[in-house]
């Protein structure tokens, strides 16, 4: 669904639906260099569970225009007057990787919008090496194949998809091409410079839950398991796959998610 | 970390991880109509394409969804889609973007079921198409309308060998915005991947050299994930709202995917093309050799021409690895390791001395296919072209003497040898008139 926000088109995926005036809403913000399709196999079926979502392109992502945020700081902002401006006062966010960064931000911030937090593939910092920032600058579609690549597991390797004919290695790299080419080294530099996420996670009073993978090479397991030590009450789910957690277990993220949800209500 | 494996690595595993439950190394058949739900919150999710998962055989199967994921891995594509013939995959996707009052640009060098498809089939529902000389780029561009939604050609053309400057034809569809779907069938994707050279989606007769060994027909078509469907108004079944999963847009739903998304939803669902399990499995078999094959066809081809060429009953000989051939510049360019296993030739004394040729050769088969692992041949003029018009044979490069041979895997010395018993057969003929 397209909006004119703050004078520049953008786009917000809802499912294909019109958000509904009493359902709770479900927030999934994506990560680095990516856009809504990272929550394809999440967006519509949590409509079909009787929820609104959106699904927002960040300014100069996927079908969004306007300049990018360039910290993790502003992508909170630009999320919660996004919300404002479509009249949604409270949600459950559902952050991926770089997404999971906006939301503790977000969670100690405007702690009035949250319902609930979900950190897919998360941790409280996600350093960045120089090496990738830049070849992101350098080299972008390098940067995308790297990171597609270093995003998945074995999965990937083999091209095993769940979605029958899917190869997710080079469907990473047409997501991220959809992009504008600037898009990913300033993304990869807002998570590399965000160094509030330890102070924002102690701020949290509510039950949160984590999605973490094993073989996540972008934000390791051990991030992950710090973050779920420092918020007072969040549960946490292990799967066996890498960062692309959404598109790699998207039966199982999606189970999880539900569950948790069903603990909010 | 996943890894970047190379084209015989892929070949071989591309799609599928040994069974947790069985340990079973080879692709399992799932020869079943339908899978069991496991509550009917899944059912659901799984009829409005929420999530990935099989529901029933017509629409995707485990062991039909390991090929496509292979054939994906191998052309570099987003997502492909396996249904019973090249030439299904081909309706698939014209379907799948074009209605009518929609535009066509068809090269007028191909197989003779592509032009009868859209000659005479879509014209019957509205869709029109020009035909034009595939590597004449001036001409592609003009016949370009407002209206057109589809440029199509084969990079090997059949059976003429007309070889199309995909990369240039590339550039002016994205200028046009119109995609681009080129036949890849004689080249496979061990020679030529269209999606690297621009193309937008491939298609593939998997009958041929990919499955290898004549035994399974079956068809694929490959997205590259790489055009932009957002023009409502001129893709409105991709980008506009569908009747398929409640109105949804598949271009802002799926995105890269959202043709083959389509194309699952509607095609395969509708018209109900589905390849079956079995000659799903057959075909993997033949992928998992297929650079193997296609490097012994390829010189294999290589000393036919150079034993064709010297012989005294060929008036004629075609090939894109010929210096003689009119696109072998393009031919070395975007095809480095050979133009394929087809050779065409002319056998002096006409069409009867190509009658006698044919029935006198014994180990190469006389027969309506191409790609199999034995050696094959055909005249075109009197089977594969017969229903076109002589006007429509000229227009697709075809002569009355014209053999196509489909070079096999044999021994060539034996294949050497069973030719010359037919060209001596031919000879007669050819005397006798004199």
């Amino acid at each position: 669904m397209y909006t004119n926000f703050k004078g520049n088109k953008v786009y917000f995926s809802t499912g294909g639906l019109n958000l509904v005036k009493d359902n709770e809403t479900l927030c999934f913000v994506h990560g680095a260099g990516q856009n809504h399709y990272s929550f394809t196999q999440q967006i519509r079926y949590f409509v079909s569970q009787g929820y609104n979502v959106i699904a927002p392109d960040f300014p100069g992502h996927g079908f969004s225009e306007g300049n990018q945020t360039i910290s993790i700081e502003e992508d909170m902002l630009w999320l919660v007057e996004l919300l404002a401006f479509l009249k949604i006062e409270k949600a459950t966010f559902i952050g991926h990787s770089q997404g999971c960064l906006t939301i503790l931000e977000l969670a100690e911030k405007k702690p009035e919008f949250v319902r609930g937090l979900v950190f897919v593939a998360g941790a409280m910092s996600i350093p960045v090496n120089d090496f990738l920032i830049d070849t992101s600058i350098d080299n972008p579609e390098k940067a995308y194949d790297l990171m597609v690549t270093w995003g998945q597991d074995n999965y990937g390797s083999f091209s095993i998809s769940d979605w029958p004919g899917h190869n997710h290695l080079a469907e990473g790299n047409a997501v991220m091409k959809m992009n504008d080419s600037s898009v990913l080294s300033k993304d990869l530099k807002s998570c590399n410079s965000y160094n509030n996420g330890k102070q924002a996670a102690s701020t949290i009073n509510i039950n949160c839950l984590a999605v973490l993978a094993k073989f996540d090479m972008m934000t390791p397991l051990k991030k992950g398991l710090q973050m779920v030590e420092i918020i007072k009450q969040c549960d946490y789910k292990i799967l066996e796959c890498g960062h692309f957690l959404p598109i790699e277990k998207p039966k199982e993220l999606n189970a999880l998610i539900k569950k948790y949800l069903n603990t909010l209500k | 970390m996943s890894e970047k494996y190379r084209f015989d690595t892929m070949s071989l595993h591309s799609g599928h991880v040994p069974d947790k439950e069985t340990g079973s190394r080879a692709v399992p058949i799932y020869q079943t109509t339908s899978y069991v739900f496991k509550d009917t919150d899944e059912a659901a999710a799984l009829y409005n394409m929420e999530v990935g998962g099989h529901l029933y055989t017509r629409i995707s199967n485990p062991t039909i969804a390991t090929l496509e994921q292979r054939l994906a891995s191998l052309d570099g594509g987003v997502s492909c889609i396996a249904c019973s013939s090249g030439m299904a995959a081909m309706h698939l996707v014209v379907s799948a973007i074009c209605s009518s009052g929609d535009h066509i640009v068809a090269s007028n060098k191909m197989y003779g079921a592509n032009i009868n498809l859209l000659q005479h089939t879509m014209t019957r529902f509205g869709i029109e198409t020009d035909f034009v000389n595939p590597n004449n780029l001036e001409e592609i561009e003009k016949s370009i309308k407002p209206n057109t939604k589809l440029v199509f050609g084969e990079v090997i053309g059949n059976p003429g060998l007309d070889v199309m400057n995909v990369p240039e034809v590339a550039k002016i569809c994205k200028k046009k915005n119109v995609p681009l779907a080129i036949d890849a069938t004689f080249n496979t994707p061990y020679l030529m991947k269209p999606i690297s050279h621009g193309a937008n989606i491939v298609i593939h007769s998997l009958t041929k050299w990919i499955g290898g060994h004549g035994i399974a027909i079956g068809g694929a078509l490959v997205n590259g994930g790489n055009f932009d469907w957002g023009n409502k108004e001129k893709f409105p079944t991709i980008s506009g709202s569908h009747f398929a999963l409640n109105g949804i847009s598949f271009w802002e739903e799926f995105g890269p995917s959202a043709l083959t998304a389509k194309i699952r939803a509607e095609g395969m669902y509708n018209f109900g093309p589905s390849l079956s399990p079995n000659n799903a499995f057959y075909i993997l078999q033949g992928i998992e050799t297929l650079s193997l094959r296609m490097k012994k066809h390829i010189e294999n081809t290589k000393m036919m021409l150079k034993f064709l060429k010297e012989n005294e009953s060929v008036s004629w000989l075609r090939h894109p690895d010929l210096e003689d051939h009119p696109d072998h510049k393009i031919a070395k360019k975007i095809l480095p390791l050979g133009s394929g296993s087809i050779i065409v030739f002319g056998i002096k004394g006409g069409r009867d001395a190509g009658k006698a040729f044919i029935e006198n050769v014994k180990l190469s088969s006389h027969l309506a296919n191409v790609g199999d692992a034995k050696t094959l041949l055909i005249h075109p003029g009197s089977t594969t072209h017969s229903h076109l018009s002589s006007e429509a044979m000229k227009m697709s490069g075809l002569t009355d003497d014209m053999i196509r041979l489909s070079v096999g895997l044999e021994d060539i010395e034996d294949i050497k040898i069973d030719f010359e018993k037919g060209f001596k057969a031919a000879a007669k003929i050819s005397s006798n008139k004199c």
